[in-house]
């Protein structure tokens, strides 16, 4: 309506602009005034009042500035041909500027789309879980189509209000059955559709490759210009496209994490087999051992030589402390395992950690030679002391455990960049190049490891040590042999 | 007489060779199962030492050290698991006098009985006392280490007092700190540690090895006067 009141305006301007030029110009000359107030309106409006408007300059032209004036005769006949020409070039002009005017915004339109597809593409590229992805296109579709919208996803199967992106929405809990009928059947319904066209919301199915995912729900704002834009062909399209989009987008999420939970049950299934394998293995051998030995005391003991009963006896004694000492570090690795380790934590002078652990280790140190070179003003330690000195004793005892007899040990403090380092060094052969990182693995055993360990006093030491915000590492000794480095930053109280 | 040992425990195997083993060395002992049990035969044998376990079935073993403690001094050296600090240090805040951490070697609880009763025995200790290197001559109040007296400040000497007091003996942070500062320093355990490191730079050959003033991780310090068996 107001398109047409502006075209005629446009027109009488014309006839105005004519009247006036009618004693200075020719006829024909007018009708190119005319004419281009017939282009403004072709520009302005749509093609169906251009059109109109061409009509009505026409008629215009010939009541006004055609002679006889002020009415519809023609007395020369040659002005037949100007007001049938005028006629051919206004709707030329009319319905090309429309369809300029169509096209430039068609690609305006898909302009808008292909971006609105773009940020919904983007945005839920980077949403992991179901309900995150869901509410970014909600939010989204919000922006795009000038409404309010919500996505509900199903609960075992079954659609809920409770379950959905926004408390925004204000839709009656009602149409809960409409939104389950989309969601069974995979169809659009309610507002201005074919099944219940009364309801306060549109919704649209999520519908992804193989199944639905949910329910979009479209509550057009109340502005009038805005409803009516949302229900326009491309729109809806636009809104379809969209929530395929959607769908998939929830479809890809759902797969990643499908996949996801294989990968960590396999890993899961993977270390509780080798777990249980090392597990079984290191338990058995020293509790065979030891039932072979007390057994053959008690029904050989008095036939046997005084040598063959002590040495019986004393595998009997060493086998039940490995078999202690593997206990000790199951039950510690999994109190690591299960939590975050509760440090008891203080300050102490390293000295004391350091003497501990070596006196500790007292009985598995005679034939060496043990250095110590603890640096002097070294500060106190935050730590907790028994667990240090355990990793200590730990890395003392692999030292005994994987060089010759008799090799000399060191154990070394000093403080460097604001922490404190703690090095227990040895002379045997090494830790084979590469598997610096790999000793600290749970299970893992060095290819050249014939000392039968159980691959859990490194991981444990490093889980300690990780606790206490430090560092762990192997390190190749100058000279021929291994450093273990522990680095402790400097923390008070 | 040999002296009387009541053992109270509840694991039967543990029973059985700790019965072997004390019967070598000609202890008599009295064997209790349940703590009630066991506190009953306490007050009704009157024994020598008191080995308890501390994971009782019927009642915490705790509770066990704080009875007997309500009525007498009978030595008490507590079995504990591995590991259970906590346990171990209320133990001889209560008033255990020390404590064998499961699984032990036989060896070790001989030698910790022998102590243990040596102390409940001993009359007034000589006046010099002699451990490595070092002698402590508690009348004049002079500390020698090879011969060459060393001046030790009036609360390094007051800690290793009470460390001579109760040789072998584990002391925990608590006890140390309430017997050297007094009680209301009970919770500084800082102070404990520093005056331990300096007197072990003054006493022991090598502070990070040393021989004598050993720590107890994580429940306290003991002064150990002979080598280990």
């Amino acid at each position: 309506m107001r398109e047409a009141l502006l075209a005629a305006a446009i027109v009488a301007i014309a006839t105005a602009a004519s009247v006036l030029l009618r004693d200075t110009l020719a006829p024909t000359n007018l009708a190119m005034i005319y004419l281009g107030g017939v282009v403004a309106v072709a520009m302005l409006c749509s093609s169906r009042v251009s059109v109109a408007a061409s009509f009505l300059s026409v008629a215009a032209f010939d009541f006004f500035c055609v002679p006889p004036h002020l009415t519809f005769a023609v007395t020369d006949y040659q002005y037949v041909f100007t007001l049938a020409g005028m006629l051919a070039v206004a709707l030329v002009i009319s319905t090309q500027t429309g369809r300029l005017r169509d096209h430039a915004a068609q690609a305006a339109v898909r302009e808008a789309r292909t971006e609105a597809l773009y940020r919904l593409s983007s945005r839920l590229a980077g949403e992991t879980r179901v309900f995150e992805a869901a509410r970014s296109a909600a939010s989204l579709a919000e922006e795009v189509f000038g409404a309010r919208v919500a996505v509900f996803l199903p609960e075992d199967g079954r659609i809920s209000f409770r379950r959905r992106t926004s408390d925004l929405l204000p839709v009656p809990p009602s149409e809960e059955s409409i939104a389950q009928w989309v969601f069974d059947h995979g169809h659009k319904a309610g507002l201005r559709t074919g099944s219940h066209p009364g309801a306060t919301a549109l919704y649209v199915p999520l519908r992804g490759a193989h199944e639905t995912f949910g329910v979009l729900a479209v509550l057009p704002d109340v502005v009038a210009n805005v409803e009516s834009r949302i229900f326009a062909p491309e729109q809806q399209q636009l809104l379809e496209v969209f929530a395929s989009q959607t769908a998939l987008a929830i479809e890809r999420t759902l797969s990643q994490r499908a996949a996801e939970e294989t990968r960590v049950h396999m890993q899961t299934e993977q270390m509780r087999s080798s777990l249980l394998s090392a597990v079984s293995h290191d338990l058995r051998t020293p509790l065979a051992s030891i039932t072979g030995a007390a057994s053959t005391l008690r029904s050989q003991g008095g036939r046997l030589p005084l040598e063959t009963q002590r040495e019986l006896l004393e595998s009997i004694t060493d086998e039940a402390e490995r078999l202690g000492r593997l206990v000790g570090n199951l039950l510690d690795m999994t109190r690591f395992e299960s939590g975050p380790v509760e440090l008891r934590r203080d300050l102490y002078p390293l000295e004391e950690i350091v003497g501990t652990a070596l006196q500790r280790m007292e009985p598995q140190l005679t034939g060496r030679l043990v250095s110590t070179e603890l640096a002097e003003n070294l500060p106190l330690v935050f730590v907790d002391d028994v667990l240090i000195g355990q990793v200590l004793w730990n890395l003392l005892e692999n030292a005994v455990k994987y060089t010759p007899p008799g090799s000399p040990l060191g154990l070394a403090a000093f403080e460097e960049h604001g922490a404190v380092m703690i090095e227990v060094r040895d002379r045997g052969p090494g830790v084979p190049p590469g598997e610096e990182e790999r000793i600290f693995q749970k299970f893992y055993r060095a290819k050249s490891d014939n000392a039968r360990g159980a691959g859990l006093g490194l991981p444990i030491c490093r889980a300690i040590v990780e606790a206490h915000r430090g560092t762990i590492r192997a390190l190749p000794r100058e000279g021929g042999g291994a450093t273990f480095r522990i680095s402790l930053p400097v923390e008070s109280a | 007489m040999k002296p009387l040992i009541l053992l109270i425990e509840d694991d039967a195997q543990i029973r059985r060779f700790l019965r072997a083993a004390l019967a070598a060395e000609d202890y008599r002992l009295q064997e209790a199962v349940t703590a009630e049990e066991g506190l009953a035969q306490a007050a009704a044998r009157q024994p020598d030492l008191i080995l308890l376990d501390l994971g009782l079935p019927d009642r915490d073993g705790l509770e066990v050290i704080q009875k007997v403690r309500e009525w007498g001094k009978i030595p008490i050296l507590v079995l504990s698991a591995r590991g259970q600090e906590k346990d171990k240090i209320a133990a001889l805040d209560l008033g255990a006098d020390d404590y064998v951490a499961k699984p032990f070697a036989v060896g070790e609880l001989l030698a910790r009985i022998r102590a243990t009763l040596r102390r409940s025995t001993a009359t007034a200790a000589g006046t010099v006392i002699r451990f490595g290197a070092v002698d402590v001559d508690l009348d004049k109040r002079v500390v020698r280490v090879e011969g060459q007296e060393v001046h030790l400040t009036p609360n390094e000497y007051k800690l290793l007092q009470v460390l001579i007091q109760h040789t072998g003996k584990v002391l925990t942070q608590r006890q140390l700190l309430n017997e050297v500062w007094g009680p209301q320093h009970t919770e500084q355990a800082q102070y404990l540690r520093v005056y331990i490191a300096q007197l072990r730079r003054k006493l022991e050959r090598n502070p990070a090895r040393p021989k004598h003033l050993q720590t107890e991780p994580g429940v306290g310090y003991r002064l150990v006067t002979e080598d280990p068996a």
